[in-house]
C-alpha cells in the first residue's frame, strides 16, 4: 500500500467536526436519560397485574427490539409529520426516536433486575407498612438499578453509536460532518477514520467501566 | 389524513425480492461471522500476550464504533487502501461479517468461560492433541451453550443490515424507502417494511427462549 496519508485538510473543519459531536453527545445523552427514566416506568407496565396494561406494554418492547433502529429513526422523521401535521425539531425527533428504541430495552434490562430483588425484601416492605409507590422507589428500584447497571450502560453505548443513524436522515451529527467533509475533500480513508476514532473514544472508557462493574458484582457473588 | 394500505399490494413482489437479498445477507454473514468469532474467541484467550490485546482491541473497536461508519469504512476505504475494485455487495459482506465476528466472540467467550476446568483437565490425561481438544471437547460443548446468545445476535444483525441501503445495496429497508419516496405514501409503506422486518425478527427472539428453557435444559 502506498497511500499518502493526508489529515491536513482536517485542520480547517475542527469547528465544524467538533459542533458534529457536541449534536452526537446531546443525541446520546438526551436518548439516555429519557431510556433511563421511561424505561424502569415501562418495565413496571409490563410487570403489572392487569393485562390491559401488561399486553400494550410488552407489545411496543417486542416492536422496537425487533424492526430495525434505521427503520424506527426515518419512520419517526417521515410519518409522524404528516400524521401529525406539525413541525418538530429534527434534534428533538431524533432524541425521541432513540430514547423510545432505547426505552425498549432498557426496560428488559430493569425487569431482569426488579426479578432479582428478593422477596423477603418485599415482604419487608409489607411488615413496615410502607406505600406502594414507596416500595417501588426506595426499595426495588435502587436494588434493580444495581443489578442492572451494566447491562443499562452497555445499552446506553448503543444508543451513542445508533444516534449515528440520524445522518441518515440529514441531521448534522459527527457522522453527518464527517460525511459530508469526506465528500467534499475526496478523502473519505483519512475523515472517516477520525470519526470511528472520535466514536471508539467517547465509548471505550464506558466499556471499560463496564468490564470493572461486572467484574466487582461478580466478586460479590462468589462471596 | 387519509391512509390506504392497499396501494401496498402492487408492490408485494419487490418488497419480497428484498426480504430475500436482506435474509441472503443476514444469512451469509452469521454464518462466516459466528465461525471467524469463534476463532477470534480462541485467539483472545491464548497465553501470548500480544495475540490478546491485538484481539481484544479487534473486538472493543467494532463494538465501540457505529456499525454506520464500519460500513463506509469499509465501503469507501478498502479499494483505496487495497488498490482494488471492490463491489458493493462484497464491501457489505465484508463489513457485516466484520461487525459479526465481533460480537459473536464476546457471546463464545462467555460460553468457554462456562466450561469447568475439569474438562481442560480431562484433556491433558488423556493426552488429546489441542486440535482434538479443541475440535471434538471445547467446540461442542461452547456452541451448545452458545445457542441462544448466538440467535439473539443473528436477530441484532438482521436488523442492523438494514444500513446497508445506505450504501445503495437493494436491500428491504432499501426497496421500502425508494417506494414510499416515489409513490409519497411513507407512512404505509414504512409501516409495512416495519412489520415485515418485525414478522421474521420476532418468532426468532421467541426461539431464543425456547431454545433456552426445553433444548438447553436436557443437553447441557
Amino acid at each position: 500500500m502506498n497511500y499518502q496519508f493526508d489529515f491536513h485538510f482536517l485542520e480547517g473543519s475542527f469547528g465544524s467536526l467538533l459542533a458534529g459531536l457536541r449534536v452526537t453527545v446531546e443525541l446520546a445523552l438526551a436518548s439516555n436519560v429519557m431510556g433511563l427514566v421511561l424505561g424502569f416506568l415501562l418495565c413496571l407496565l409490563v410487570m403489572s397485574r392487569w393485562a390491559f396494561v401488561r399486553w400494550p406494554a410488552q407489545l411496543f418492547i417486542e416492536f422496537f427490539r425487533c424492526t430495525p433502529a434505521l427503520l424506527q429513526i426515518v419512520w419517526f422523521f417521515y410519518c409522524i409529520p404528516m400524521m401529525v401535521d406539525v413541525y418538530i425539531d429534527p434534534i428533538v425527533m431524533g432524541v425521541l426516536a432513540l430514547g423510545l428504541n432505547l426505552t425498549a430495552f432498557n426496560a428488559e434490562a430493569y425487569r431482569a433486575g426488579v426479578q432479582a430483588a428478593p422477596k423477603e425484601h418485599i415482604d419487608a416492605c409489607v411488615a413496615l407498612g410502607l406505600k406502594p409507590w414507596q416500595r417501588t422507589f426506595c426499595v426495588v428500584l435502587p436494588q434493580a438499578l444495581r443489578s442492572a447497571m451494566p447491562v443499562l450502560m452497555t445499552n446506553g453505548i448503543g444508543s451513542l453509536q445508533q444516534s449515528a443513524l440520524v445522518a441518515i436522515v440529514a441531521v448534522a451529527d459527527l457522522m453527518y460532518v464527517g460525511k459530508s467533509l469526506a465528500t467534499q475533500a475526496y478523502r473519505p480513508l483519512e475523515t472517516y477514520t477520525v470519526v470511528a476514532l472520535i466514536y471508539f473514544a467517547l465509548s471505550l472508557p464506558v466499556a471499560r467501566l463496564v468490564h470493572v462493574i461486572e467484574r466487582r458484582q461478580e466478586l460479590a457473588h462468589q462471596r | 389524513m387519509h391512509l390506504d394500505f392497499f396501494s401496498v399490494l402492487p408492490y408485494w413482489l419487490v418488497l419480497l425480492k428484498g426480504l430475500g437479498l436482506t435474509l441472503a445477507f443476514t444469512s451469509s454473514c452469521a454464518v462466516i461471522g459466528s465461525a471467524a468469532g469463534f476463532v477470534l474467541s480462541l485467539l483472545r484467550m491464548s497465553p501470548s500476550r500480544w495475540m490478546k490485546a491485538a484481539t481484544t482491541l479487534y473486538v472493543e473497536f467494532f463494538r465501540g464504533t457505529p456499525l454506520l461508519i464500519q460500513l463506509f469504512w469499509v465501503f469507501f476505504c478498502f479499494p483505496v487502501v487495497f488498490r482494488l475494485p471492490i463491489p458493493p455487495y462484497l464491501s457489505v459482506v465484508i463489513a457485516l461479517t466484520l461487525y459479526m465476528a465481533a460480537i459473536t466472540s464476546e457471546t463464545f467467550r462467555g460460553a468457554l468461560k462456562s466450561i469447568s476446568s475439569e474438562q481442560h483437565d480431562a484433556c491433558i490425561a488423556l493426552s488429546l492433541s489441542p486440535q482434538a481438544k479443541v475440535l471434538y471437547v471445547i467446540f461442542p460443548q461452547a456452541l451448545l451453550r452458545a445457542i441462544p446468545p448466538l440467535l439473539s445476535n443473528v436477530v441484532s444483525l438482521f436488523k442492523e443490515s438494514a444500513l446497508i441501503s445506505s450504501v445503495g445495496v437493494a436491500d428491504l429497508m432499501f426497496v421500502g424507502q425508494n417506494i414510499s419516496n416515489s409513490t409519497a405514501r411513507p407512512v404505509e409503506f414504512l409501516t409495512t417494511v416495519a412489520m415485515i422486518y418485525f414478522l421474521v425478527a420476532f418468532p426468532l427472539t421467541r426461539l431464543v427462549g425456547v431454545v433456552e428453557t426445553k433444548f438447553l435444559r436436557r443437553f447441557a
